[in-house]
């Protein structure tokens, strides 16, 4: 029968499982290519990554360097790119002269490719943090901000007026009325926007870093050292998904009214 | 003459080419609960519009009356001396009952700067709006889900605390907009019951020589309750003969109907055949295209309310 | 089964029928059922573009081999082995080679040591070496290396450029460790400093990113090059002991030759110079016929294979292919110091590289 329930240990369980198959196959795979070529890095298997690992984490500096100063570029870029995104997506949503003004040039905007773009940031940003910065806010944000405004504007017209007969001001309408009502949706429009952040982030890295996740997955892919390389891949999927399990946990945090759906 | 809440002087509108309204006058007493009903497309959301300020009609005036002021002032946008419950998205969905309640007065009587800057004397001041709110809504019914957001409660739950939300800010009318449309019977009359005991409020203040502190403009497509709840009801509708006064084409809907309806005690069991009639007299004059009577034909409220005091008017006896 | 065989026979008129020139009839379109088509051997190489590795572009503009499986070129057809030419960008090509997803690949000889640390790879043929190609450009403010101490030097970390650079410290008597060389791209690199950005006043590159700088600002120069390690920088086609293995690797082998040489005839011939050089430059950067010619004397290619032969043969060789293992182990480039080899693999089976001239040599004596 369509969409029957499954008691919660078999989800569980089968979701096990089809780790695990993964896990797996993966290693038979490796055990197959080492088969044919013992000295062979470019598929390691899963003893040989734990070893690239702690090479890269203890015997040098590399993951703790790598990853401050991807953490810091994402960090700082996301920063910038959520406050500007909420700001201009809410007014959007409110002033009609905004969202006259705005809408064509976002909506364009949101659909350049940052990563064919880099040449241009490389132009005007140069080299240095403020490239990877720019890319990921000029990346995320246009999206962002368009997501959050059709959020905002989504609420029912008869709110807003009855905010309005309830004594509140233009502002108070916009960020006492609107604003926190669509809280939820700007977490999740976040949540959707730091993969695509860490895309462009890591391709800038691959052509112009000289430290970051990027520049040691280039340098050692170069080199076939894919025992470091794909611990590192592997480490940058679950970042990303820790942010989002963050993100998550602040919206039910914040939010405790929302019904999701 | 009692004291007005509401006046409505010559109200015009018309989208472009097509005219919606023509001519509407309608005066309303501080304490009066009117039913207005009409056809559909007859203009009503419009008139509710231009009364709660989101629409600018094409010419008339709208005023509003505070307690003890003969001053009118002019509508020119919404504002807390109309209060609106809507049929639907009645609250805001990130508060509880008491926050939606008492979410009035704060963002009337406080701004940021106040609520950041001062902050001791703003926990103070909600405590106090905490508390008011509370008793609206105990008076409501809903003394036990104030903690409860909007999705916990159900449709006509929801509807008790958007009444509250509006009345909180004592308005000088209450517009309710097809309010009960979306519940089932037993609660529409739960509903219902509630806004007359508001009118037994009403009726208690006038004795007592105060302002009565509800008054409510309800619009609904039930005839039966325009007639239970309210103790006077308007009939807006196109449908009235208009030949002879030089118009070129169909001025638009205008009232055609305004007389009193009897008041019922809360709980009181409703007698059918006492307001079948009215029913009758209000279908076939406001409802029905055939029927095209005169302008003045069935608007005699204040004839009749001045020969024999009724319901509000009838107060203070 | 009378009807099925009946069935199968008139589809397979209908078969041999279709398409066919108007004047053939079925009776002559009949095969006889015994044939068997003879398989043909199917290589891949990757190359990237660079003057003397886009003269597998070349090849295919000019008919010697199709790029794709299944189409041959004349080239293929003489040796009898399809080649597949697969173009990427030239760290793509390093780890398709290294994933054995193509059997040889366009290298240096430098990046093919960590790879060959893994997996045993021989050198069939060195198409060019870098003399000039690879340059450190400065403005022109800087006139000697030692002005450089401490300051930022751009460039791609682990490749020929940083070993250019060093090499050339090493030459003028000074400790690369004084010098802060950064990792950049060189295209990336290269465009800064076109845009005068902040940090990229030196700049490691390669072709076509140096001739671009130099012709796009005026206020910088080259300050020192591959010039002064001629032959230590070697471009050649790499191919991997395993695939060697297979059958049909020695006609694949032949054939890369043949085509490299045959090109590089056109390059020599007069008559031909300009038409190849125009077609090469359209596979290199989009460079005129002018620039071109600078260009290949910057990348000095091995024109005959005579000249192949020789270099292969040297002890130079043997010294060069020292001092660049010494630079990788130094800057951990390599998991372990590899074995070089040179001749036939009997004559060094356990190296991990090998310089093999012996298919030149096959391809030079049926020319």
């Amino acid at each position: 029968m369509v969409r029957a329930p499954l008691a919660s240990r078999w989800v569980w369980l089968l979701g096990g499982i089809s780790v695990l198959v993964l896990l797996l196959g993966y290693s038979w795979i490796s055990h197959g290519q080492q088969l044919e070529n013992p000295n062979d890095t470019t598929i390691p298997s899963l003893a040989a990554m734990l070893d690239g690992l702690q090479r890269a984490a203890l015997d040098e500096d590399w993951l703790w360097v790598d990853t401050k100063a991807t953490g810091y570029r994402l960090g700082v870029g996301l920063l910038i790119s959520v406050v500007g995104s909420v700001l201009i997506g809410v007014l959007m949503s409110s002033l009609s002269a905004l969202e006259a003004l705005l809408l064509p040039p976002l909506t364009l905007a949101a659909k350049v490719v940052p990563t064919a773009a880099l040449a241009v940031f490389f132009a005007l940003v140069g080299t240095g943090t403020e490239l990877y910065i720019t890319m990921i806010v000029f990346g995320i944000s246009p999206a962002l901000t368009l997501s959050i405004y059709l959020a905002a504007k989504a609420i029912p017209v008869e709110l807003i007026d009855k905010a309005y007969t309830l004594g509140a001001s233009h502002m108070e309408v916009i960020w006492g009325v609107v604003f926190p009502a669509v809280v939820p949706q700007i977490i999740d429009a976040i949540r959707l926007a730091v993969g695509p952040a860490m895309v462009y982030l890591i391709a800038a890295e691959l052509y112009l870093g000289d430290e970051g996740y990027g520049y040691r997955i280039r340098l050692l892919s170069r080199r076939l050292e894919m025992d470091v390389v794909y611990p590192y891949i592997m480490l940058l999927a679950g970042f990303g998904f820790g942010i989002d399990v963050l993100l998550t946990g602040l919206r039910k945090q914040l939010c405790p009214w929302y019904v999701e759906g | 003459m009692l004291p007005l809440s509401l006046r409505i002087r010559g109200l015009h509108h018309q989208y472009d080419e097509n005219k919606v309204l023509h001519d509407v006058n309608i005066d309303i007493v501080r304490g009066e609960i009117v039913g207005l009903v009409g056809p559909s497309g007859c203009g009503k959301s419009t008139l509710l519009k231009s009364i709660l300020g989101t629409l600018t009609p094409t010419s008339g005036a709208v005023e509003t009356f505070e307690p003890g002021s003969s001053d009118g002032q002019r509508v020119t946008g919404p504002g807390r001396d109309r209060g609106i419950v809507y049929q639907r998205y009645a609250l805001f969905p990130n508060l509880t009952a008491l926050d939606n309640v008492a979410i009035g007065p704060k963002l009337d009587e406080t701004s940021y700067p106040f609520r950041v800057f001062n902050f001791p004397a703003w926990r103070k001041l909600r405590a106090q709006h905490r508390e008011r709110s509370a008793a609206l809504l105990k008076k409501v019914g809903l003394g036990d889900a104030l903690d409860k957001y909007p999705h916990e409660l159900s449709g006509g739950m929801q509807q008790r605390v958007a009444i509250a939300q509006a009345l909180v800010m004592k308005p000088a009318i209450l517009l309710l907009d097809e309010p009960f449309g979306a519940l089932d019977e037993a609660t529409r009359e739960g509903l219902q019951g509630m806004l007359l005991s508001l009118y037994e409020d009403n009726c208690a203040a006038r004795r007592a020589g105060e302002a009565p502190p509800y008054t409510i403009l309800i619009v609904t497509h039930e005839l039966n309750e325009a007639i239970y709840v309210g103790d006077r009801v308007i009939g807006l509708s196109q449908y009235w003969d208009w030949s002879g006064d030089g118009f070129d084409g169909p001025p638009g809907a205008t009232v055609i109907y305004d007389r009193a309806a009897p008041v019922y005690r809360p709980n009181a069991p409703k007698e059918y055949e006492q307001f079948m009639a009215q029913r009758e007299q209000i279908r076939g004059a406001v409802f029905e295209p055939k029927v095209s009577p005169k302008r003045g034909q069935h608007v005699d409220f204040w004839e009749a309310v001045a020969a024999e005091p009724h319901g509000i008017f009838a107060c203070d006896v | 089964m009378t009807i099925r065989s009946t069935a199968l026979f008139a589809l397979a008129l209908v078969a041999c029928d279709g398409g066919d020139a108007p004047s053939s009839t079925p009776a002559t379109d009949a095969k006889p059922a015994a044939e068997k088509p003879k398989v043909t051997p199917v290589f891949s190489l990757a190359w990237s573009e660079y003057p003397s590795w886009s003269t597998f572009g070349v090849a295919h503009e000019l008919g010697l081999i199709h790029k794709k499986k299944g189409e041959m070129g004349e080239i293929e057809k003489k040796w009898g082995v399809d080649i597949e030419l697969k173009e990427a960008d030239y760290d793509t090509c390093i780890s398709m080679y290294g994933s054995g997803q193509v059997d040889a690949a366009a290298l240096t000889n430098m990046d093919s040591l960590p790879i060959a640390v893994t997996k045993t790879t021989v050198g069939i043929l060195p198409t060019s070496t870098s003399f000039g190609a690879d340059a450190l450009i400065t403005t022109k403010s800087v006139t000697e290396l030692a002005q450089l101490k401490g300051k930022p030097v751009r460039g791609l970390e682990s490749s020929v450029s940083q070993y250019t650079f060093e090499r050339n410290l090493e030459l003028a008597g000074l400790d690369a460790k004084e010098f802060t060389f950064t990792n950049a791209d060189p295209g990336a690199a290269a465009m800064a400093m076109q845009q005068k950005q902040d940090g990229f006043e030196a700049i490691v590159v390669w072709n076509p990113f140096v001739m671009a700088t130099l012709n796009k600002r005026d206020d910088v120069h080259v300050l020192a090059d591959s010039k002064a390690i001629p032959g230590e920088i070697i471009d050649m086609v790499v191919m991997s002991q395993s695939s060697l293995d297979k059958p049909g690797a020695d006609a694949f082998a032949h054939a890369v030759i043949d085509t490299f040489y045959t090109i590089s005839d056109r390059i020599e011939n007069e008559k031909t110079r300009d038409e190849t050089l125009i077609k090469l430059g359209e596979k290199f950067a989009k460079l005129d016929v002018e620039s071109m010619k600078t260009i290949v004397d910057q990348t000095k290619f091995y024109k005959t294979p005579e000249e192949a032969l020789a270099l292969f043969g040297s002890d130079e060789l043997k010294k060069v292919m020292d001092t660049v293992v010494a630079f990788e182990m130094g800057h951990g480039m390599l998991k372990a110091k590899p074995e070089i080899g040179y001749g036939k693999k009997g004559g060094a089976p356990t190296a991990a590289f090998r310089f093999d001239g012996s298919y030149i040599e096959a391809v030079k004596s049926k020319k």
